[in-house]
Order: structure tokens, then sequence, then C-alpha cells
């Protein structure tokens, strides 16, 4: 169906006349044909468009309210119209497309998009389902794919306002993972949402051995209790969790040289040290251990929360190893303080690094999944103010972490907030409706893609509305994040889990 | 108790003293007028132990009977043949034990019923253990509410290492998750894991591990050095050790010296040491320079230690290498724990069977069977033929 006709701009902004009967979209997609070729745009603004003067068309608007006549305007369709701006996404030719580098004859018509038109847009080999591809409101049964083991690795970034569904496409990204032995995800859940406790979740999934769960409370059958134990700590792992002072960390750095495995606990009941520590720093490093590991001393060190004196000896090695099985963790964070939070989110990513760097040395590491970390709220260990204070392994993950087939999934609400050299090293960026300015630039500034002009489509993206900017994708796609419980249904039905009947051998009648 | 591996080692005078420590264990509980025995799995070391080892076991189970002193068990990943047959079922149809893991299968969940001890009360049931957790599915079927609703004093036997509580060694090992037991039971008796643990857990009651009665590795005679078990009475536990010698570890770092070098070291350290009537283990480990392992005289080393008469000597150099193995890569661990590993490894690439790991473990347990006494050649190569057959589908 023709949507229009071009009639001039420049090659950053391409003005169409829009057919009357035709209503055009922000975002929406249209072709034009040149020479065998043709063009991908996207419309990014309307405005009205008129061949009377802005006084007559005051003057006949007045007539209509004031004196309420049926005054008309002859051949209104021709007079008063819509002007679309739009830009180029990509050349098409055949079933290949290219960054475009002409504009659309003059007069070109404008033409709905076609699956046909669509055809460049294949499933890559280790595909992560984003959603499908969208032209203004409207979903294409289209599905757009990115290679899952190169996205990941190089972060994603969902940034969003509240409500606008980061929560719903996290949990698809995450469901489509499941599958995948090319990519292990953790997941710091700090509203335990995506396991679904008493909701569809991840729990459902037809390979649910896949998924892994540690939660602090309740464990559900077959899942784990999350202990940690104390031992396992190092004062590396406190970096972005607690600040110390200098003193503060010589003298627990002091003790774990001295103490080893056992420092903390030998700090807590200030066993003897070889240097010098102040009565008052030592009282201060106890009293913020103490509160953050949920710890009481009485001669004595007990554990009162998931830090544990003899449970969790494995605890992150075992999460390890199962990323490194590409399955799924998530850790029900929900009942932690932030701090806590990101001390455990640390241990493990630390954990996970220092194996990938080992196996990077021994020249293994193309045989490993890429691991993604879910990260939400993620100005809380990326933040600017965060940062300022020292570097910490999600800083570090950012910056290098794709060397070592590690990366972010970082989930935020204010990406201004996030340095601008971290927010240009997340080179996916899955743009949920963002109605604040400072934010959308944040993301404008730094996509993979030219989004100068996409700012107003941003903000009008609408609840499942996604503008993918990805340095793995030829444009910025724009997609409908499809409704969690949908997919999940659709998903079930491909799968017939448990095919072999088990065996319960050994088991006496009785 | 747990893991007694009666017939365990292949040395004579260990597997001699393996088996003494579970009549040591019978002697105290008789001793100690205890109201009954649990037994967590893997009595024997093999589903179908030799004729001596079965006579000293009845024996002892006898002596209890005789006591009144009921015997509960649970098959461990041990006590299994290949084709499901173990010893433990001749012993409960003689009347010296009560195999406890009973119940039935309702609508592939796995009912378990209660064995109420007379004397006390005590209402016992579980879950045996198989090899490779291919009972993890017994764990996942279980239909834990009814046991978890019923009323008294509950005990609960188990052959499975908890997720949560495991030790180092079962690092990146799967293993079952606390959360799949049932809860609300008083005693939690645990077993296949060889340390000692006890714990009193929010929901579930006092969980314990009480290691085996022996030590069943070199890893374990340094670790442990003796074997042992709980006496519960009264929500308290008591640990029993079975000391039936006194043992001696020796370590030697290795690393930069030459054979030549390592003997005089040895040497010089068992010249110091008293070692007489005692178990000693060396533990080897490092990179010798300039010269092979087979350089260093164990042979001279062993005669000199025999001089000093000890129990048994005995050596490991698993972490000991030379240039001239630099490459090769050294497996730690138990035999099991090396096999559950392989087999996990293999099976993760292969798609040829529905569940390969239940197979190649099964496979491998066939090979494993020993000839039985008496057995012929021909007679004992047609039933492993059988048994790997039945195991294959052929």
């Amino acid at each position: 169906m023709i949507a229009g006709r071009v009639i001039g701009g420049d090659f950053s902004r391409i003005l169409a006349r829009q057919k009357s009967d035709y209503a055009m979209e922000l975002g929406e997609l249209l072709v034009a044909e040149k020479d065998g070729e043709k063009i991908l745009l996207q419309v990014f603004d309307l405005v009205y468009g008129s061949q009377m003067s802005q006084q007559n068309l005051e003057l006949i608007s007045g007539f209509q309210l004031e004196e309420d006549s049926e005054i008309e305007v002859m051949d209104t369709k021709l007079r008063n119209y819509n002007i679309a701006a739009l830009k180029t996404l990509v050349g098409i030719k055949g079933n290949k497309a290219s960054m475009c580098k002409n504009l659309p004859a003059f007069f070109s018509e404008l033409r709905q998009v076609t699956n046909d038109d669509l055809a460049f847009i294949t499933k890559p080999k280790n595909p992560i389902f984003i959603g499908k591809l969208r032209s203004g409101s409207k979903a294409l049964d289209v599905d757009v794919f990115l290679d899952g083991s190169k996205v990941f690795a190089h972060h994603i970034l969902i940034p969003a306002t509240t409500g606008k569904g980061k929560s719903n496409l996290t949990k698809c990204l995450l469901w489509d993972s499941v599958d995948k032995e090319y990519c292990g995800i953790l997941v710091l859940d700090p509203h335990d949402e995506y396991y679904g406790r008493t909701e569809l979740g991840l729990k459902d999934h037809p390979m649910k051995d896949k998924i892994v769960y540690y939660t602090p409370r309740s464990a559900p059958s077959g899942q784990r209790t999350l202990k940690i134990n104390l031992n396992l700590l190092r004062p590396s792992h406190f970096a972005g969790s607690l600040a110390f002072t200098d003193a503060q960390g010589d003298a627990i750095n002091a003790y774990y040289r001295k103490y080893g495995d056992t420092w903390i606990e030998a700090l807590l009941l200030e066993q003897q040290i070889d240097v010098q520590v102040q009565d008052y720093t030592k009282a201060v490093v106890k009293r913020k251990l103490i509160n953050l590991l949920d710890l009481s001393v009485n001669n004595k060190v007990y554990c009162n929360g998931i830090f544990d004196s003899t449970a969790g000896q494995t605890t992150l090695v075992d999460i390890a190893a199962e990323l490194e099985k590409g399955n799924i963790v998530i850790l029900d964070t929900s009942s932690f303080s932030g701090n806590l939070e990101i001390l455990i989110g640390s241990m493990i990513a630390l954990e996970i690094l220092d194996r990938y760097k080992a196996s990077k040395m021994k020249g293994s590491l193309e045989e490993k999944p890429v691991i993604s970390i879910v990260i939400e709220e993620a100005p809380r260990v990326l933040g600017k103010d965060v940062l300022d204070a020292g570097p910490n392994v999600f800083s570090m993950i950012a910056r290098e972490g794709r060397k070592f087939k590690i990366g972010l999934t970082a989930i935020t609400q204010l990406p201004s907030l996030i340095p601008r050299d971290i927010l240009a090293n997340m080179n996916t960026k899955i743009v949920l409706g963002i109605e604040m300015a400072p934010e959308r630039q944040a993301i404008i500034e730094s996509a993979s893609q030219d989004l100068s002009n996409d700012g107003r489509t941003i903000a009008s993206l609408d609840i499942g509305e996604a503008l993918i900017t990805s340095n793995f994708a030829k444009f910025a796609i724009p997609v409908k994040i499809p409704f969690f419980d949908d997919f999940v249904k659709g998903y079930q039905n491909k799968f017939n889990a448990d095919k072999y009947s088990k065996s319960f051998s050994g088991i006496k009648k009785g | 108790m747990a893991d007694c591996h009666i017939g365990s080692w292949r040395d004579p005078k260990l597997r001699e003293i393996s088996t003494e420590a579970f009549s040591k264990s019978v002697d105290i509980c008789i001793e100690r007028k205890v109201d009954f025995v649990l037994i967590s799995g893997d009595f024997f070391n093999t589903s179908l132990p030799s004729i001596d080892r079965l006579k000293v076991a009845v024996n002892k189970l006898r002596q209890l009977k005789e006591n009144w002193i009921p015997v509960y068990i649970i098959p461990g990943s041990h006590d299994f043949s290949p084709s499901g047959k173990t010893m433990l079922d001749v012993l409960e149809e003689a009347g010296l034990m009560i195999n406890v893991v009973k119940g039935s299968i309702v609508d592939e969940r796995l009912r378990l019923s209660f064995t109420i001890d007379k004397k006390t009360g005590a209402k016992i049931t579980g879950i045996l253990g198989k090899r490779g957790m291919l009972d993890r599915h017994y764990y996942e079927a279980l239909d834990k509410e009814p046991l978890e609703r019923e009323e008294g004093f509950k005990i609960f036997m188990f052959h499975t290492a908890i997720e949560e509580f495991k030790p180092s060694d079962f690092e990146g090992i799967n293993v079952s998750p606390l959360s799949t037991l049932p809860k609300n039971f008083n005693y939690y008796a645990g077993g296949h894991v060889h340390y000692v643990f006890s714990r009193k857990v929010e929901d579930y009651g006092l969980i314990s591990y009480p290691g085996p009665l022996f030590p069943n590795s070199f890893k374990e005679l340094e670790e442990l050095g003796c074997g042992g078990f709980y006496i519960y009475e009264d929500g308290n536990l008591e640990r029993v050790k079975i000391e039936l010698l006194k043992t001696l570890h020796l370590s030697f770092s290795c690393s930069g010296k030459n054979p030549k070098q390592v003997n005089d070291m040895v040497m010089t350290r068992i010249e110091s040491e008293d070692i007489k009537d005692k178990l000693i283990t060396l533990r080897f480990y490092g990179k010798i320079v300039d010269g092979k392992i087979s350089e260093i005289d164990f042979g001279h080393i062993f005669s000199e230690i025999a001089k000093k008469r000890p129990y048994l000597a005995v050596k490991n150099t698993n972490a000991l290498s030379s240039d001239e193995f630099e490459d090769m890569k050294v497996e730690m661990g138990s035999a099991d724990e090396i096999e559950e590993r392989a087999v996990k490894e293999q099976s993760s690439g292969l798609s040829l069977f529905s569940d390969e790991a239940e197979m190649l473990q099964k496979l491998i347990n066939t090979f494993n069977t020993e000839k039985k006494e008496g057995e012929r050649q021909i007679d004992f190569e047609e039933r492993i033929v059988k048994e790997a057959s039945e195991t294959l589908n052929l």
C-alpha cells in the first residue's frame, strides 16, 4: 500500500508527504525503491502541511468553531496533509542489506514494508530471540534475533522508565537462553521475580534442570539454600560494598596475610597480628563486618545470615561450574541489603573472572560458554559516584570482561548515572520507553547507531515496545517484546519434557 | 553409622582392619545398650561380598539381634549390583536387618512409608543411594507432605551429599540440595560423604554424617585418621571414634629436589619418627628435578620402614611429577569420584541413549563386578556379557 511520496529534505531528514488515506506512525518502517534496489526508511517525526496560509487555516477553524457552519475546503485531501520526516536505515539489494549511502529518488513512492523486503534479517548462529520486528506500533511477523554469544559478551543495557517492561523483557531473554548451550547467565534478582515461586517464571521452563535457584529462605524443593562459607571471603571482595579508610584497609589486609582463610574470625576475635592496629580502627572494621555479614561475637563467631562457618564451602565454585555448563543461576537477593547483594555478586563475579582468565591462559576459553551477569539498578555498582570511590569487579567486567567472554546485562531507569565510557562499552542497548530527556540523551549519545533524531520515538515507546541499538545489528531495530505469559505458552508446546520414564528400583513395597 | 564398606581395601591388612572396625562398633553398641542401629548405606564395599567378610558381618549382626538391638538400613551406592541385586536382601530375609526404603509409586510420585521401631516407637524411613547421583529423581519424585505431616519421633535415612553442606571435595559436582529432603524429622542419618558433620537445621532437624567406620582411601586415612559413628540420645549426639591403631602421616615436598635428595629426606625423617605398630602414610608431592620418579628408591625406603616394625606403610605419589610427566593430567579423588566425573564429562557429548549417565554408570558397575567364589570363568564371563547386554538393551 502506498503510504506517501518523497518530497525533499536532506540525508538525515528526508521529507515525505503522507497519502491522505494512510496514517503514518512514529517509528514506522517504509520502503522506497530505486533501480531495483530498496531503501528501508523509518519515520521519526510527523508535522502538518498545508497549501493554505496559516491565517486562512485559522479563519476556517474559526468558522467551524464559532459559526457552527459546515464550511468545507475544496480538495481538502490535496490542500491539507501530513509531512513525515524519515531517516534511512539500510539499503537492500536482494537478500543483503548494507549501510545506505544515497537518497531515494525525488517523488519516490513510499510503501509499507513487507516480509519479502526483510529477508536480510536472518537468524544468527547463536541466536537470542528479542521480539518481533515492529513498524510503528504494529508487530510484523518477522522474528528478531541477535547473536547471543556476541551481545552477551559485549554487554547489554536495558534502560527504561518503570512500568515499560524491563522485567518482562528480561524474563523473555532468560527464558529463551535456557536451552542455549553458548551462554550461562547469573541473575542477581532483588525482587525475586524471575524464578517464579508463586507465579509463572523460569521454574516452568521445560528444561528446568538448567535453572539453578539459590535463595536464603525456604528453598523450593530441588532448589538450593544460599549459604556461603565465611572462609571464602577475601578483602578484595568488599570493593564496592564496604568503604574502608586506608587504615581500615591496611588492618584487614594484615589479618588476611597472617590468618589466610580464617582472617575474619581472627579479626573479630581480635587475635594477634604483627602490625600495630589502632583499637578504634579495629572496632570500626569489626562493626562494619558484623553488620554486613550478619555475624555476632561472644568468644566465638556466630553466623546468623547467609554466611556460615561450616556450610557453603563449595557455593562459589558450584555457581561458577553451573554457569560454565551454560546454565542459568538465579540468586534471590530480595531479603539482602544493597551492599550485601553487591558483596555476593562480587564474590561470584570474581570467581568466574578468575576461572575464565585461567582458561584464557590455558587456551581453552573458546570452548567455554559466554557468561552474562544480570544486574538490576545497575548504577548501584556502575554509577559515577560509586566508581569515584574506586573500581569494583563489575566496572572491571564492563571495561574488559569481553576479552574473557564475560559480560553484563545491566538494567536501569537512570542510565545517565553511568559514566559515559562504560555506557559506550555496552554495545547492545535494548531501549524501552524513557520519558526523561536527560536519560534519553545519555542513551542517544552512547548508542551504536545514530539515534540523534530518535528522542521523540524513544519517549513515545509504549509498554513492550523497544528499540535495539547494537554493534551487532545493521540498524537500530524497532521490536515488539512479547508478553512473557504468551511467550511461555507458545514455547512450552515445542517441548515434550520428561520423555523418559524413570525407574524406581530398590523401593520395596510396604 | 554409615559407610562401613566391609571388604574394602585391596591390601589384606587394611581390609582386615576395616572389617574389624565394624566388629568393634557393634561391640560398643551392645556395651552401650543402644535401642537400635541405623546404617545409612554402603554396608558392604561390593554388592556381592566375599564369604569371609560376609561371615564376620553376619556374626556381628546376629550378636545385635541376640541383644534385641534391631538394625535399620538403607542400601548405598556400593550395595547394589548392576542388575539391582544386593546382599542386604539376603540379610533382611534372615531377619538380621530391616531395609527401611519402603513405599509405593503413585502417579510417578514416590510415597515412602515408615518402619516403626517397636521398642521406642521411632518412625524410620529413607531413600537408598545410587552411584553417579542416579538416586536424584527419587528425591525429585518424593511426596514429602505425608512424611512431614506424620506425628512422632521421625528419622530420615539418606545416602547422598547435601548441596549446602557438602565438603570442598565435592566442588562443582551436582548433589541434592537440602530442599529435596522432607522437613520436620527429628534426625537425619546421612551417609555417602565420608566426613564428620552434624548440625541442627531450621525447619528440618538434626542432620548428621558420622563418616566411615574406617577410612576408605589414602586421603581419608590422612584426614580422618580413624572412623567412627554417632550415638544419639535425647537430641544430643556423641561421636564414638573407632581407633584400632595409631597412625602417622608423613608428607614430603619434593619440589626442586632430585631423587637422591628425596631419598635422603625421607630416610632422615623416618629415622626420627616412632613408627612401631603404627599405620604410616607417606605422601609425596611437587616436581622433582634432574631425574625420574622411578629413580626414587621406594623399595629401599619401605625396607627401612619395615625394620622399625610399623603395622603398615602406604604411599601416595599422585601429586608427584617430574619433567618427564609434565603434561600428564593427575586426577585427584577416589575411584568413585573420578568415575563419576568421567561419566559426566563423556555423557554430555553424546545422545545415543535416553539416559547416558545412568547407562554408563551401570556399565562401569558391570565391568567392576568381581568373580564370585566358586564361579567358573565361563559363567563369570557369561554373567558379565548378560548384564552388559541388558544395560544396553541388546
